[in-house]
């Protein structure tokens, strides 16, 4: 006897079990705690399946340690060194060239935590992963994003959402491949919101140079100042990014199933001012709760539409790595 | 005889399976609608996070494979199939309170051998490559040092009479004002203007010298710097302040062991070279009455006890058992010579005035 040989249902829609069950979270333990959020994903009829292990991420970390230290080391010391001898110019080359490793090194890292992320979840008795190494990704990472950087920043949504395609065009579920056809040009108004940053930086500059503030309240008004910086610049980081992952995740397509983001720049708020609150609210204590949170946020606000064939949804034919996202938590750069 | 109706994944496809499984100790056989698959081991199923009210198992080769039950499955199925793992593979072996006690002592072992291995190691570490090492990170200390052709015979004239053996490679006095001197890698020392300005005799810089010599002699700066980094890399993998601290505190320790060990052999040498250590532990005292001036208002007992807390805190010995120390060790009686003559003295101390080329100032990272 079998069910769903054929088509299953379609509209699909993630759902978290909200609840928190009876038995506390397993531990803070990264493995733990990824195995308990997605062994509470639901995906159309059946939980997600977390099976990395704490052992390949300690792998991922023992290589961070030989790939990154040994550049890292070299910044921090062999260029001030060799530049207090007097070899200036060797040392800006040979500092411009670590520099270049490490980033390199960071691109690589996203590219493998994303495999190493699909090569462990599976759905079914099914997983995905890729066969790539990475490593062109790690190039385009160092020459899109100076690229991008050139023209005034002009071309960093391009290049951001370049590298997201990239990235998701070298990764597959079962025998079929992710197709990510995101595009940069509605992004770029809410991009262009950076620039007006400066703008507002000199008007309140201005105002406060202009006028004859007592000094007590110039100094409040030069913290306000400060902070208003601080805030606008986070706010508007957040404007954009909350478009660039919906972008990134419309553009998504998986054999016949399409893909919605739909979080808003206030959902976001909300879920920063939450985090604050929760936070602050329990004395740091609520921090445990983050991850829930933020994995919840981002099952909530997915969708996917469409149907799939099980029966043809084979096993996955990519390389199992044996060693974890190490090299990405060490650089702390985020999942998505 | 077992027959019960699982679920089942194979792992190939991702059709979800209603076969019978039928089978007793030695295995068993998945039968579903024209199909079937086994025999299969209940040694290779791994128990795995299952939702409440039910069970799942993987299969030990088999990727992807799976088989789940409902809760209420026959007492007889149940004693074959492994149980789920608590804490994880090894804890689960020998129990949470020994895994426990192993993994504490295991770190305790860790920071020990964090804390003394830079120890051990330095004295094998070729003092060539400390000395490049140094070189490099301290150069010509950015042209801060003082010359003038008096005052250098006089620095000459004070190594020749405390670093006869020439000990340290260099010895410089720079355009600092502090009232300090650090001994670098690379067998460098440097005594701060500020130090030898304030200073009311010249064998009260000898003082200080040999105590910096004796930091050569010990290499205790190589090992300070194998410390700092050898446990920045051991506890980075920690993170917030605790770690910083935590290094912080143990460098200090450290630290203050061998800052009495550059004592005595700033004594050792003041007696070769057969200067007082009265005017050091001069010097030593003035310290310790700024101290008390800076603490003046509160009571003396509670400056005694500031005293006390500033000794375990700070990376020196308190001035006042330095200054104990020294006074002890001058011999009654005993007919001194002065480390330098007195012009050679007046050279010294007016040197950085002089030399108007040496760059000054230095920011806050040297003044401790």
């Amino acid at each position: 006897m079998s069910d769903s040989r054929g088509a299953a249902a379609a509209d699909f829609e993630l759902t978290v079990e909200v609840c928190v069950d009876a038995r506390p979270l397993p531990g803070f333990h990264s493995t733990r705690t990824r195995t308990y959020l997605w062994s509470r994903t639901r995906f159309i009829d059946e939980r997600l399946e977390w099976t990395g292990t704490g052992k390949e991420l300690f792998f991922g970390f023992l290589m961070v340690l030989l790939l990154l230290g040994l550049p890292f080391l070299f910044l921090q010391f062999g260029v001030q060194a060799l530049a207090l001898r007097g070899f200036g110019g060797l040392a800006a080359a040979l500092g411009v060239a670590a520099a270049l490793m490490i980033y390199l090194m960071v691109g690589i890292a996203r590219f493998r935590a994303l495999r190493y992320r699909l090569s462990r979840t599976f759905w079914h008795g099914i997983r995905g992963g890729s066969d790539d190494s990475g490593l062109r990704y790690g190039f385009s990472y160092i020459y899109k994003n100076i690229i991008g950087i050139i023209p005034f920043w002009l071309l960093v949504p391009w290049a951001m959402v370049s590298l997201w395609n990239e990235r998701w065009n070298k990764m597959s579920f079962g025998p079929h491949p992710f197709l990510s056809s995101a595009r940069a040009g509605p992004l770029i108004k809410r991009f262009l919101l950076f620039y007006l940053a400066p703008f507002l930086i000199a008007l309140m500059g201005n105002m406060f140079v202009y006028s004859n503030f007592p000094p007590m309240f110039a100094v409040i008004a030069m913290i306000v100042i400060v902070m208003g910086v601080y805030v606008l610049l986070a706010l508007i980081a957040l404007i954009y990014y909350a478009a660039f992952l919906r972008e990134g995740v419309n553009g998504l397509t998986f054999s016949t199933l399409e893909f919605k983001f739909d979080a808003r720049t206030d959902d976001w708020l909300k879920l920063f001012f939450g985090d604050v609150v929760l936070v602050i609210l329990t004395l740091g204590l609520g921090s445990i709760f983050l991850q829930y949170r933020h994995w919840k946020f981002f099952i909530t606000h997915m969708e996917a539409f469409g149907e799939i064939d099980l029966e043809t949804l084979t096993q996955s034919p990519t390389k199992v790595s044996k060693h974890g996202e190490g090299l990405l938590d060490a650089l702390d750069v985020g999942a998505f | 005889m077992i027959e019960v109706h699982p679920w089942h994944f194979d792992g190939r496809n991702a059709t979800r399976w209603k076969p019978v499984l039928k089978g007793d100790i030695g295995g068993f056989r998945l039968i579903g609608e024209g199909w079937e698959s086994g025999p299969w081991h209940w040694s290779d199923l791994v128990a795995m996070d299952a939702p409440e009210g039910q069970r799942l198992y993987g299969h030990r080769h088999e990727h992807g494979w799976r088989l789940g039950f409902a809760e209420d499955i026959p007492a007889e199925l149940d004693s074959l199939l492994p149980r789920r793992p608590r804490y994880g593979g090894i804890i689960d072996r020998i129990g949470l309170l020994r895994a426990s006690v192993l993994l504490a002592s295991g770190a305790a072992l860790l920071i020990f051998v964090g804390v003394k291995a830079p120890g051990w190691l330095a004295p094998y570490i070729p003092q060539s490559w400390e000395d490049n090492m140094g070189d490099a990170m301290v150069g010509n200390f950015g042209g801060r040092y003082c010359h003038t052709q008096a005052g250098d015979l006089a620095v000459k004239a004070l190594v020749q009479k405390v670093d006869p053996e020439r000990r340290a490679r260099s010895i410089e006095v720079a355009n600092v004002d502090m009232v300090n001197a650090v001994a670098l890698p690379g067998r460098r020392i440097i005594l701060f203007r500020g130090l030898v300005e304030k200073a009311n005799s010249p064998d009260e810089v000898a003082g200080i010298l040999g105590h910096e010599l004796g930091h050569v002699r010990h290499r205790d700066t190589l090992t300070a710097m194998m410390r700092q980094m050898g446990l920045s890399v051991i506890l980075g993998g920690l993170s917030g302040d605790m770690a910083n601290q935590l290094n912080g505190v143990m460098a200090m320790s450290y630290s203050r062991e061998a800052e009495h060990e550059a004592d005595l052999a700033a004594l050792d040498t003041m007696k070769v070279a057969n200067i007082s250590p009265a005017a050091t532990a001069d010097f030593f005292r003035r310290m310790d009455v700024k101290d008390a001036k800076r603490n003046s208002g509160k009571d003396v007992h509670s400056a005694a006890e500031i005293s006390d807390i500033a000794e375990w805190m700070s990376s020196h010995p308190s001035s006042e058992s330095r200054y104990s120390l020294f006074t002890k060790s001058v011999r009654r009686g005993h007919s001194y010579s002065p480390s330098i003559g007195e012009a050679d003295w007046r050279a010294l101390q007016n040197m950085c005035a002089q030399d108007r080329k040496a760059a000054s100032g230095w920011n806050s990272a040297l003044a401790k």
